[in-house]
């Protein structure tokens, strides 16, 4: 008999017995879409991460003082190392500043509105890939001079003035009890950031400064961390390692490990494998499912089975094989977990769609995940179907043929 | 041909052994038209078993047109019953999903036969039978002498060597029995071997030569036309339809 006459036949079995193949798809089906909705949901928040450190974090780095080590005042960055950083390896590096931003607000009607300041060089506009709207960005004679000028973005213009043509408009800011007065001079569009949109800070007041004018106006003289960003194309991790030295020897303590220089790629990294493993525990929980699924199926095989004895007495008398009644048997629990395979990989796109309506992420379901799903359920139908479908094919005509 | 020499079959039950068959020795030639008869117990259904390949010997030899099928193999001996072996049960054993032109047509599935090829045979052995207008009914939907001809077609449809009849009229009125028969006559003309199992003289009187079994032994082999089993019952005057398999054995025993 050929696999054309099992289908056949299988089929006729499947759709002879409606109601008990769908509840036995059932267990299949909700095994399959569960581990694909939690594929592509982790699928997707990784792509949507990788996606955002292109446009937003490359070349981006930060160094800190190592908390883990006893650190002194003295160990603090200072502006000596800030200047020594920038003419050293002025080529290699399209911003050095210190992490100095800090949140204030405005009295804005009877409200306060939280102002968002971030500190920023004249290559800022770039390395944000920040789009201007009207006026112009911060330019160098702002960062050398420490001039009290801001770029704010578009939604808090509006908030604020109720219109986005501000250039030349003058911003009170509360700050560490003291008022910073600013003259916006350019205005730009919101970030469309999926993270930031995560955070909610594509809907708060973001204002860039230069840090030098955040430097003046806290009387900063030592700072914990200091923003670094690499030009294209650079040997990010030669150049970190210089940049420690450097560091290092200003503060005499090469060797101590008191610095640490964590570049986005770094943390990357260490994100993917955070959502690698999550996705990997929810998936492998979404899988026992998937397991007790496939015992449903066997469960119900070993019934069939028993129910359709006289017929594979019959079959056999008639000069059935046993690979005959084996793949008979073995082609219908595949074709139910198949089919169950094919309704849960539908149903677990729709499932994470679904889900990221809520959560913001779009769900990534690619090609190969819905055959690794498919044949899985496959799999789960011949692994689950062999043990019943041998059972059948080693009855004895006889016997089989007396069964009631 | 079916040539059976000091053939046993024996069940163990533990330490019980129970002789099913002992020592049977018989020669079919094509053509025959063979009825086994016994009381229950003789062992004529395990014999029927061994000749029908469903069950192998324990020793002694069995050849079928010539090939030794008694120590085969599972598989070997489904293509045997595939192939060259018909068999008629008493329970017409139909597949009740399937309707009579799919009955007729699953041994040359099984035989791998092109859908065309099968189609046409099918028709042709459910004509055969008488059978040619209800082929699309399913078995609940014929009365038992029209399921037995489908089981007779499905029976001959791979052109078998020899058709075997576990009680074909056993679940069938009297009207039902002499048609079959009658069918089994046709046949046996056109050159097919019979051999049936039955426990009914007036059944057993269609046929040519008479086989009976007692405790596991053949002890009388007689064609029918010499009419020395029919007379020897007859001379005992039996009443009770129920009673001739056993007054067949007394007439055999009397010998």
């Amino acid at each position: 008999m050929n696999i054309v006459e099992s289908v056949k036949v299988a089929l006729s079995a499947i759709l002879g017995n409606k109601m008990r193949s769908l509840l036995t798809m059932l267990g299949i089906i909700i095994g399959i879409s569960s581990v694909i909705t939690v594929v592509a949901i982790g699928e997707g928040s990784q792509k949507m991460i990788d996606k955002e450190f292109e446009q937003f974090g490359a070349g981006k780095a930060y160094m800190y003082t190592n908390w883990s080590e006893e650190v002194m005042d003295s160990d603090m960055f200072t502006k000596g190392d800030l200047e020594a950083v920038q003419s050293q390896f002025g080529d290699e590096l399209k911003a050095v500043m210190p992490g100095v931003g800090g949140n204030g607000n405005i009295n804005l009607r009877k409200k306060k509105l939280d102002v968002n300041l971030l500190v920023a060089n004249e290559k800022y506009k770039d390395i944000a890939k920040l789009e201007l709207l009207d006026g112009r960005f911060l330019i160098k004679d702002d960062i050398t001079s420490g001039r009290n000028v801001g770029v704010i973005n578009k939604k808090a213009a509006m908030d604020i003035f109720g219109r986005s043509n501000v250039v030349g408009e003058t911003l009170d800011i509360n700050l560490e009890n003291k008022m910073l007065s600013l003259t916006l001079v350019g205005v730009y569009e919101d970030p469309k950031s999926n993270l930031s949109a995560l955070g909610g800070g594509g809907d708060r007041a973001s204002v860039y400064i230069p840090y030098t004018t955040m430097m003046n106006f806290s009387s900063i003289e030592t700072f914990s961390g200091m923003e670094i960003v690499f030009e294209d194309g650079v040997d990010i991790q030669g150049t970190k390692d210089k940049i420690i030295t450097l560091v290092e020897r200003r503060h005499e303590s090469v060797g101590e490990n008191k610095y640490v220089l964590a570049t986005a790629e770094e943390e990357l990294g260490s994100i993917n494998k955070i959502t690698g493993i999550i996705t990997m525990v929810i998936g492998a929980i979404a899988a026992i499912s998937l397991l007790v699924g496939g015992i449903g199926v066997m469960n119900i095989m070993f019934v069939s089975v028993t129910e359709r004895t006289r017929e594979i007495g019959i079959r056999k008398a008639i000069g059935a094989k046993r690979k005959d009644i084996l793949l008979q048997f073995l082609v219908e629990s595949v074709i139910v977990s198949g089919i169950g395979g094919i309704i849960g990989t539908i149903l677990g796109i729709g499932f994470s769609s679904l889900i990221s309506v809520f959560i913001k992420i779009p769900p990534s379901v690619s090609l190969s995940t819905i055959a690794v799903a498919w044949l899985f359920s496959a799999g789960v139908g011949i692994f689950f179907g062999i043990y019943p479908a041998n059972k059948a094919s080693k009855l004895d005509p006889i016997e089989a043929l007396r069964y009631e | 041909m079916i040539k059976i020499e000091n053939l046993y079959k024996v069940y163990k039950n533990g330490k019980l052994e129970l002789e099913a068959l002992k020592n049977i020795n018989i020669t079919i030639e094509d053509e025959e038209f063979i009825a086994i008869m016994g009381p229950s117990g003789s062992g004529k259904s395990t014999f029927m078993n061994i000749l029908g390949c469903l069950d192998r010997p324990t020793k002694g030899l069995y050849e079928l047109d010539g090939e030794e099928v008694g120590n085969l193999g599972d598989d070997e001996l489904a293509t045997i019953r595939n192939r060259k072996i018909g068999f008629v049960f008493q329970s017409f054993n139909l597949i009740p999903k399937l309707d009579a032109f799919k009955n007729v047509e699953l041994p040359m599935i099984y035989a791998g036969l092109p859908a065309e090829e099968r189609k046409q045979k099918a028709l042709k052995a459910l004509d055969r039978v008488g059978l040619g207008e209800r082929i699309h009914h399913k078995p609940n939907e014929l009365s038992g002498g029209q399921k037995q001809r489908v089981a007779i077609a499905r029976a001959l449809v791979n052109e078998p060597s020899v058709l075997f009849a576990d009680e074909p009229t056993g679940n069938l009125d009297s009207k039902s029995s002499n048609e079959i028969m009658g069918i089994f006559q046709q046949l046996n003309n056109e050159g097919v071997t019979i051999v049936m199992v039955t426990h009914e003289l007036d059944i057993a009187e269609h046929t040519k030569r008479m086989i009976v079994c007692k405790d596991g032994e053949i002890i009388e082999d007689a064609l029918v036309e010499d009419r020395r089993i029919i007379e020897a019952i007859a001379e005992k005057d039996v009443e009770k339809e129920n009673d001739v398999v056993e007054e067949i054995v007394e007439a055999g025993e009397t010998e």
